[in-house]
């Protein structure tokens, strides 16, 4: 014991006097192992704290502090309250102690065992004691963690303090001007506030002490530590100001003046201060303040010199009148709200009426705006302007204002179509007439710039359930089976092929009755009819497109699918049968519209199940019939390529989200009629039972083409979806791949079984099948004319094994990095490693549940990139652009954030890549380095002068696109810093003045946007 | 010349903006050269805010597509510009962010000429006069007050 | 007209910028050439070629607009858009500024020396024409403010061998200027282009004055009547003849041969032309013909042209482009 009496002793001497500072943590970790107690390093100190000099009190406060903050935990509730009066008495002593003081009252604020009532007194002492102002910022945090940790442990303490506490609190803030400090000030202001701290008298001088700094000016020095932004102090002082609306009555004057200033920033804090403030502040709180806000908010709107102001002006307005929506009416006060939207109708209703339509759309905003604020705004603003609106539009027969004046009731109606819920007579009964009449006559006009505003119109109108008579509905119907059959005018038609869809689901019955017949009709007319039919003036061909389009609009209800799939596949029926058109280009249309009604109904069951049970042996049915009939007619339209690989996107939507059940039955049938030729799965029986779609160098090698729809079928099954007779299926497929004659035989056959191959379960069978796979490749790759079909099948089943990780990827992907330096095929497996990396768009993707881990491309990146580039180096020169054309497309799929760090190690050879004389090489790397430019520029200042060459040397590139993406990354560079860009701010101006005169209109484009933005570098008013 | 805070025009005239122009398949094709026409000049200056108001000399139907005509083979343009009221103060800068716009933007090889629509403007000829001067344009752009002024217009909203 | 013009060479005088104008030293061995990138630059032959021989960087803080020779070939005097004129002396291959001459409101637009070489004449956009006095201890004092004209004088030059400035201006007209009574006064303006007078100047004798304009043509005036030193009744100018059709955009510049008599010009519409008088047309109805010209003489604007004051054939341009480019005229059989 005495022995660490002494030990102790000699400490704080060496601390004290010896001016050690480790001493200090030597003390606190004895007091934390229980080697001697707080009170006897107090007692240690004792002669230390009576010493005259003040610097050494103060160096022994030093001591005691630091040792209370590393153990204040420890103390006892007496030791705590003989240190507490200590220190409060300490206070009183010289100025140079009181940091210390301060720091040890902060280790007591955090005692659980303080005692009842000490928290008061220290809080009372430092009010009294400390002008904190004239501390140093860290001491003045120091009072302010102190307060904090009062307010969060001994609430009902301090609020027995009364309004002294805010008083008190105010001195202490006042004049604070150190960011750090205000953040936290803030935060103490807002809790007095929100925690009920009575604030008595001083609810002015606390108002005031903290909207002094509104709005927030500040700019953070460059390389802050700290961190702080503007931003951050915005939102601490705007929680402060509007916690309560008693500050109302002295901030929404300041509001408005801050308003009404100059100055952009002050506009926007001040308008989305105000939003803010109106979801705290009530009727009374604003009254006063109402014609003020609103003629501010109007000259914003009206002549702003910014967007965004004026939107935040727009959000405001709404903010208010929401606010004024929510009070309760009392019987005999005031209705604020009628009388502030009247003086907003007065003052905006006379412009919609202005025959020259001077500030039409500012007004229509604000109208809109103040509606946007409950269904009472919008219930009185519409009913006030629309019959306005109705008369304006009868006496302009100009359309351009027509088409203004229905694009502003258009407005109105969407918004009172988003308070129908909570109302359920929408206040358009009176109007409804006048409504139709419009619309419809807009529809009809003679212009066709009222067209497409006349069919939003007219959908927002139709969608109001009940509200439009069903002869209203049956015209609006008609009059989109009209636009789409005839308008010139292709957007109005667009958009009334979106309504079709969009009213559809709310009125299938209607479209299945009136707007179908008319498109089936007119999908069937023989082109020859049409000739005779000179009113048309819509050529033939758009309309057909028009009615597929509309036909897979529609189709968003099952009811209506049933009518239109089965019109869809009777007119590739009828190509088959060689009715009708056989024009490919028409079965690639409807193949398209067929996939877009199946994605529509992926997620209906029971129209997934229609759609599955009809569209699928559909098509295989007509393709396989085309396949097996005699081989001596000419190829038939549907084994066409293009034409099957249409149908692949059919078929993949539709299984995708099979159930189980469905889809082990449908794939019994299906692997069944690939692999025996067993047609079970279709109804007819008419079908010859000759289909051999694996059998190669025979006359039925067009049905190989089939596989491709096998591809789509099987590939995009759920994992969990046994795949029967799988050994033989891929061994046919493989066989397949390496034999098939035509491209599009063994290249659908590669994918097939690489999409199988992608979910087939780790196990014997897998194993045995790769181990047969790499043999096979091997042997192919020896000679011609097996070296294109095996480099294929390597690529295919390469991806399908890294995406899910096979410990064999690796050895496969190096037989493809080995394959760049071969002379024939290096070229074309370059390009191969784009399909390796890059989503695949039909099959082996998330869509069709391919195994993919996350990550993978990062994973690739790692183990690949090292081996490309090194094989670059170690390259003969005719190889080398291989390597590059393979890295510059792995890193092009990469995401930015994972290429950023390695920047700087592939920088230089990128820049060779683009010296490089491959056009697809040049192309790939400009893309993949045009996100970078901006990133990095530290790793760039090396690099800029060849880089700025280069890039501009490629504006002058013969590829097009080549062109353009070196101008787009020349754009990019305009990012960096500014100093590092002027040096070659002439000579990139003057290089550019060629591509300007391009003879490619598109590169033009992206010359005198780059060449412009050089211009305002380091040029004032940029 | 600008800086006073009462605008001339308070509530100007406002004009639909035309649609982006469509990428035609002539023009995606790499062969085919497409000519500078009458609408590729209007799009570079569509754009141009009106240095008084937030809304673009389009908007403003300061400028139109019938008032621009291109030959590309004799490299010429020329431009009429309307200002918004008889005696806009701004015509001069308005020209002026017109015409650099264009030097900035047309291959060197083209003669540019900025005139105001005839009959638009009390000063109409004084403002042409201006415009066409070569040597007061350049000591303008040399002028960081005006330059200023300039790159606003032409910095702005994008384009889309 | 065949082959009347051969280019003989092409530098890039000012790259990245604009070439504004170019001055020839008194004896021909040096060429002084400035521009938008605020420079002169001084040229001079080596060999076959035109060789940089020193860049005058520091002067001004904007364009360097004119640039003008003193008669003894050892000063040179700039005027620049940053308002000043400098002063710059030759020693041996360098050049250094010995004084900058402020007093104009705004851009100097012209400068140059009268044939004393004790005078020296700007004009600026402030529609003024300054007269200055240079004194043996080389101290330049302004002696006369000339406020003839009512909008900026674009040019100005002094007669081959009186003490008579003629200045141009963007008010249309031209004006001369003498000395009378020991204070300078306009004793003449010539009327009748219908748009800015960019350029002038005097035939050989002094007898003849060229003038070329924004309204696209040239006018040759002629001094008539009582024309001689001291005469107290002021010389009556006369414009004798128009060349008009020949310039398709703006004339910018018109320099007339002291040696064969041949009129060069710098026009907007990229060409150079030469023309001369008729053998035996009447002096006072002078008639001129176009003996060569150069359609794509630059890439853009041709902003000067000046002939050589030794070699009588050889004539240098400069242009927007950046570029000057030396010719040799061969007048057609």
């Amino acid at each position: 014991m005495a022995e660490a009496h002494s030990a102790l002793w000699g400490l704080v001497e060496e601390f004290v006097v010896g001016e050690q500072d480790s001493r200090s943590a030597e003390v606190a970790a004895g007091v934390k192992d229980g080697i001697f107690t707080v009170l006897q390093v107090v007692e240690a100190l004792g002669s230390c704290l009576a010493n005259p000099e003040p610097r050494s009190r103060a160096k022994g406060m030093q001591l005691l502090s630091r040792v209370l903050l590393e153990c204040y935990s420890r103390l006892t509730e007496k030791e705590v309250e003989v240190l507490v009066l200590f220190y409060e008495n300490r206070l009183k002593d010289h100025h140079l102690i009181t940091p210390h003081v301060l720091k040890g009252l902060m280790a007591l604020s955090m005692c659980d065992v303080l005692p009842q009532g000490l928290a008061v007194s220290v809080l009372k002492s430092v009010f009294q004691e400390v002008h904190v102002q004239s501390l140093m910022q860290i001491d003045r945090h120091t009072v302010y963690m102190i307060i904090t940790n009062f307010m969060k442990t001994r609430e009902e303490e301090l609020k027995s303090l009364g309004a002294d506490f805010t008083y008190g609190f105010i001195q202490v803030m006042d004049g604070e001007k150190d960011p750090r400090n205000l953040l936290v000030a803030f935060h103490i202001v807002q809790d007095i506030i929100t925690k009920n701290y009575a604030l008595g008298p001083f609810v002015e001088e606390l108002f005031e002490v903290t909207s002094c700094y509104f709005p927030i000016d500040f700019t953070p020095p460059p390389n802050d530590p700290h961190g702080i932004t503007r931003e951050h102090l915005i939102v601490g002082l705007r929680a402060v100001l509007v916690s309560t609306s008693r500050f109302a009555e002295f901030f929404l004057p300041l509001l408005i003046e801050k308003m009404d200033s100059d100055v952009q920033s002050a506009k926007l804090d001040s308008l989305q201060t105000l939003i803010a403030c109106c979801t705290v502040y009530g009727q009374k709180d604003l009254k006063e303040f109402l014609s003020g806000l609103w003629s501010s908010i109007r000259r914003e709107v009206f002549q702003t010199a910014s967007e965004k102001i004026e939107a935040e002006g727009l959000a405001a307005l709404q903010a208010l009148s929401a606010c004024l929506s929510r009070s309760i009416l009392s019987p005999d006060a005031e209705d604020l709200l009628d009388s502030f939207l009247n003086s907003i109708l007065q003052d905006c209703k006379h412009h919609l009426c202005e025959p020259d339509m001077k500030l039409v759309w500012p007004s229509a905003k604000l109208l809109q705006a103040a509606a946007g604020g409950s269904s009472r705004a919008c219930w009185k603003v519409t009913a006030n302007v629309l019959p306005l609106l109705l008369e304006q539009y009868n006496q302009h027969a100009q359309s351009s204002h027509r088409r203004t004046i229905l694009e502003m009731t258009l407005g109105f109606l969407k918004l009172q179509s988003r308070w129908l819920d909570e109302e359920d007579d929408n206040g358009l009964g009176n109007l409804k007439e006048a409504l139709c009449t419009m619309v419809f006559s807009a529809v009809t006009d003679s212009s066709t710039q009222l067209h497409q505003v006349a069919v939003r119109t007219l959908t927002v109108l139709a969608m109001q359930q009940g509200f439009l008579s069903s002869s209203d509905i049956d015209l609006v119907v008609d009059h989109l089976t009209r636009l789409i059959l005839q308008e010139t005018d292709s957007e109005s038609c667009m958009a009334a092929i979106e309504a079709s869809g969009t009213l559809a689901k709310v009125h299938p019955s209607v479209f299945i009755s009136r707007m179908l017949p008319q498109l089936c009709a007119n999908l069937q007319t023989e082109p020859m009819d049409i000739n005779l039919n000179e009113s048309r003036v819509v050529p033939e061909r758009f309309i057909r497109q028009r009615c597929l389009e509309a036909l897979a609009a529609v189709s968003t209800h099952q009811s209506i699918l049933k009518e239109t799939v089965p019109i869809l596949l009777d007119y590739i029926g009828r190509v088959h049968n060689g009715e009708g058109e056989t024009n490919a280009e028409n079965v690639v249309s409807i193949c398209r519209s067929l996939h877009r009604v199946a994605v529509q109904c992926q997620l209906d069951s029971e129209a997934l199940q229609f759609y599955h049970e009809i569209v699928l042996p559909s098509l295989l049915s007509l393709t396989v019939q085309a396949a097996t009939q005699d081989s001596g007619t000419s190829c038939n339209v549907l084994l066409r390529d293009d034409v099957l690989t249409a149908m692949v996107p059919v078929i993949t939507a539709a299984c995708t989200h099979l159930t189980p059940e469905l889809a082990s039955k449908s794939v019994s049938q299906v692997v069944a009629l690939f692999l025996d030729g067993d047609v079970s799965l279709f109804s007819e029986n008419n079908l010859p039972s000759n289909f051999q779609p694996f059998q190669v160098n025979g006359p039925t090698e067009l049905q190989n083409h089939l596989v491709s729809l096998l591809m789509a079928f099987v590939c995009s099954l759920p994992r969990n979806v046994e795949i029967p007779h799988l050994r033989r299926l891929l061994q046919h497929l493989l066989s397949l791949s390496l034999s098939g004659c035509s491209p599009f035989a063994y290249s659908s056959a590669s994918k097939c079984f690489a999409g199988l191959i992608n979910k087939c379960p780790q196990g014997d069978l897998l194993d045995d099948i790769l181990q047969v796979t790499a043999q096979r490749i091997d042997v192919g790759l020896v000679d011609e004319p097996s070296r294109t079909r095996a480099i294929t099948l390597l690529v295919w089943v390469t991806k399908a094994l890294v995406l899910r990780y096979h410990p064999l990827s690796g050895q496969l992907t190096n037989k493809m990095i080995g394959l760049l330096s071969d002379k024939q095929l290096g070229p074309s497996v370059a390009n191969m490693f784009s399909l390796l990396v890059s989503d695949s768009p039909d099959i082996i993707n998330k869509a069709c549940h391919a195994d993919i881990r996350i990550m993978f491309r990062q994973r690739f990146f790692t183990e690949n990139v090292p081996k490309l580039v090194q094989g670059f180096n170690s390259a003969n020169r005719d190889d080398k652009p291989n390597y590059l054309k393979a890295l510059s497309h792995v890193l092009n799929a990469l995401p930015k954030q994972v290429l950023m760090p390695e920047l700087p190690s592939l920088l230089s050879l990128l820049l060779e890549a683009l010296s490089c004389p491959d056009k697809v090489v040049q192309l790939s790397t400009l893309t993949c380095l045009e996100p970078l430019l901006q990133e990095a520029p530290e790793t760039l200042k090396v690099h800029i002068d060849g880089l700025i060459s280069k890039l501009v040397s490629l504006t002058l590139s013969p590829a097009m696109a080549v062109r353009i993406t070196a101008l787009k990354c020349i754009l990019a560079l305009t990012k960096l810093p500014l100093h590092m860009l002027l040096p070659y701010k002439q000579q990139v101006i003057r290089a550019l003045a060629k591509p300007l005169d391009d003879k490619k209109r598109l590169v033009r484009k992206e010359a005198v946007e780059t060449r412009c933005q050089w211009f305002l570098l380091g040029s004032p008013g940029s | 010349m600008v800086g006073g805070s009462q605008l001339e025009n308070a509530n100007p005239l406002i004009y639909r903006r035309a649609g982006e122009r469509q990428v035609t398949a002539q023009e995606e094709d790499e062969d085919a050269p497409d000519r500078i026409d009458d609408r590729e000049i209007f799009d570079l200056i569509r754009c141009i805010n009106d240095p008084e108001h937030p809304l673009t000399l389009e908007e403003l139907n300061v400028v139109e597509e019938i008032r621009v005509k291109v030959s590309d083979e004799e490299s010429t343009v020329s431009v009429e510009f309307t200002p918004t009221i008889p005696h806009c103060s701004m015509a001069t800068l308005i020209g002026l962010s017109i015409k650099v716009k264009l030097l900035r933007s047309l291959p060197e090889r083209f003669k540019v000429d900025v005139h105001i629509t005839p009959g638009t403007h009390a000063s109409e000829h004084a403002v042409n006069k201006q415009l066409a001067d070569k040597e007061r344009v350049a000591a303008a752009l040399e002028n960081s007050h005006l330059l200023e002024v300039v790159n606003q217009c032409l910095s702005g909203r994008s384009s889309a | 007209m065949k082959d009347t013009l051969t280019l003989l060479s092409r530098v890039s005088a000012h790259p990245d910028s604009r070439c504004w104008f170019l001055a020839w030293n008194p004896s021909g061995t040096l060429l002084a050439s400035c521009g938008g990138d605020r420079t002169i630059r001084i040229w001079g032959k080596d060999g076959d070629n035109w060789v940089c021989k020193s860049v005058l960087g520091e002067g001004h803080q904007r364009t360097v607009r004119k640039v003008s020779w003193s008669p003894c070939g050892n000063y040179l005097a700039s005027a620049s858009f940053d308002a000043t004129t400098c002063i710059w002396m030759k020693k041996k291959e360098e050049f250094e500024c010995i004084t900058t001459l402020e007093g104009h409101e705004n851009e100097v637009k012209s400068v140059a020396w009268a044939p004393s070489g004790s005078l020296l004449a700007t004009c600026s956009r402030d529609k003024s024409v300054w007269v200055w006095e240079v004194d043996e201890e080389e101290e330049y004092e302004c002696v006369s403010v000339l406020n003839s004209h009512t909008q900026d004088v674009k040019h100005v030059v002094w007669h081959p061998n009186q003490e008579l400035l003629a200045s141009a201006s963007y008010d249309d007209s031209v004006k001369l200027y003498r000395e009378e009574e020991d204070d300078w006064v306009c004793c003449a303006t010539l009327e009748g282009h219908t748009s800015t007078v960019w350029s002038l100047a005097f035939d050989q004798t002094g007898e003849q004055l060229a003038t070329c304009s924004d309204d696209k043509t040239v006018r040759i005036w002629r001094q008539l009547g009582t024309g001689e030193q001291g005469s107290k009744s002021d010389p009556n100018w006369k414009c004798v003849c128009t060349l008009t059709g020949y310039h398709t955009r703006t004339v910018y510049d018109v320099n007339w041969n002291h040696l064969t008599g041949a009129i060069a010009t710098a026009c907007g519409d990229d060409a150079v032309r030469i023309f001369e008088e008729d053998p035996g047309s009447d002096p006072l109805q002078p008639t001129f013909s176009l003996t060569a010209h150069m359609p794509r003489a630059h890439t853009q604007d041709v902003n000067c042209v000046t002939w050589h004051p030794k070699e009588p054939n050889l004539l240098a341009s400069c242009s927007d482009d950046g570029e000057m480019a030396f010719w040799r005229y061969q007048k057609p059989e």
